[in-house]
């Protein structure tokens, strides 16, 4: 696991965007891109916003990320346009399949994984508070946030301990709910059990309790802010209105 | 405490289960990559999302939580880069199962296998773009000259009939799952007594 930087409120490095223009950014991107059409205003459009999540990750220090994604992206579109008409139909229809996954899926999972990877968790609570969510929504989320690390290492445990007691991958065309069992079974059991630590140690500090929280993060709307949602609303807005 | 309301503790625990059965659903996702096999996912997710959700549902027993849960699944998809209808969908196959479970006081067992079946039919959200976005798909792929067979091929796969045989795969999985579920608790969990 990576270390995580402690929050001093010192100048963060690179741009800085607040949450919920990642989150407005990602809507507009599951609207536009998902839609499968190459032609027309959408054919200057896509790359166009498909260059959004490469600059972004470029600023967050996520170089390889980037340039992996924004070859991919080229490529499927590459692929869409010049060689998609012209194979035959078995091969056309596996390649042009992946080449819809990289054109239409790829550039909002890229939007989500620049969201993840930049965002403190602390940053995306208080943007979620400020979003007037419920608390019925913000604790299980944040929950949610530290837990994904936690149950690939517990799984990854559970994994090895079962491969000593020979019970590997292969057994599982054998015997599906067997290995579902032996796999699942002590996750939860450990799950559960560091779920009931996680309650106490939240509720000692305060989690339940009512009225207002504060946080030590600092976020708010600011040039940047603005201008990436005007660019990605004038991008929807042309969308609909001319296609 | 007020024992009928979800407090700081559930909050916690449906963060908790959320991850687990959204790994199972990751998995079940994992299918469709293969054309052919993605009308599968709402059977395996039934399958696979069943025992983590028993337990679930055993730990807080109150309504909204699955309501929470499957709101939670919904916006993970989207965070993933999948369209924003998963949300609704999971708002509102999430309060149909809540409702279910209130009308056995999360007690009945047909309620709460019947409860589960709904459940895992918001999955269908997440699924639905297949279906939106055919005539559009099809479309461009007839302009850049597209052969009438690979269309007809991929046309009869996503066929509007293919909506009702989803439907009844995340049916027939939620009951699996279900029994599954309620077995793997009775063997293991009360034995702990975790439940």
């Amino acid at each position: 696991m990576e270390t995580k930087e402690v929050n001093t409120g010192m100048p963060r490095q690179g741009l800085w965007l607040d949450p919920r223009t990642k989150l407005y950014l990602l809507a507009i991107f599951s609207i536009v891109m998902i839609d499968g059409k190459t032609e027309g205003i959408s054919f200057w459009l896509k790359p166009a916003l498909a260059v959004i999540p490469f600059l972004l990750l470029l600023s967050g220090r996520k170089r390889k990320a980037a340039f992996a994604y924004l070859v991919m992206f080229a490529a499927s579109w590459g692929i869409n346009l010049l060689l998609v008409p012209h194979l035959g139909s078995v091969a056309m229809m596996i390649v042009s399949l992946l080449a819809q996954l990289g054109t239409r899926w790829f550039p909002s999972a890229m939007m989500g994984y620049y969201l993840f990877s930049t965002t403190k968790v602390s940053e995306f609570v208080l943007a979620m508070e400020k979003m007037h969510l419920p608390q019925a929504f913000i604790i299980p989320f944040s929950v949610m946030f530290r837990f994904f690390p936690t149950v690939r290492e517990e799984a990854a445990s559970i994994g090895n301990a079962m491969k000593m007691r020979g019970i590997t991958g292969r057994g599982v065309l054998k015997n599906p709910t067997a290995m579902l069992e032996y796999r699942l079974v002590p996750l939860l059991m450990s799950v559960v059990t560091i779920g009931n630590d996680l309650s106490a140690a939240a509720l000692t500090r305060g989690l339940g309790k009512e009225g207002k929280r504060t946080s030590v993060c600092n976020i708010g709307f600011r040039l940047w802010d603005y201008l990436f949602m005007i660019l990605v609303t004038l991008v929807l807005a042309l969308f609909l209105a001319l296609s | 405490m007020d024992k009928k309301k979800l407090n700081a503790k559930d909050f916690i625990n449906i963060g908790i289960f959320t991850v687990i059965y959204f790994v199972m659903f990751f998995i079940a996702g994992v299918l469709g990559y293969i054309p052919i096999f993605a009308v599968l996912i709402p059977l395996v997710l039934g399958i696979l999302g069943g025992i983590p959700f028993m337990l679930f549902l055993a730990k807080t027993g109150k309504f909204g939580a699955a309501t929470i849960m499957a709101a939670l699944n919904g916006v993970l998809c989207f965070l993933m880069g999948q369209s924003w209808i998963s949300i609704p969908f999971g708002i509102v196959f999430g309060l149909l199962a809540d409702l279910i479970f209130q009308a056995g006081k999360y007690k009945s067992w047909k309620h709460i296998a019947a409860g589960y079946c709904v459940f895992t039919e918001w999955v269908i959200g997440s699924m639905l773009p297949m279906w939106i976005m055919r005539d559009v798909f099809f479309e461009t792929y007839r302009k850049q000259g597209g052969t009438e067979e690979y269309i007809n091929a991929v046309m009869s796969l996503t066929d509007n009939w293919m909506l009702p045989v989803v439907i009844v795969l995340g049916i027939i999985g939620g009951a699996i799952g279900a029994f599954l579920g309620r077995a793997v608790l009775k063997k293991h969990f009360a034995k702990a007594g975790i439940v």
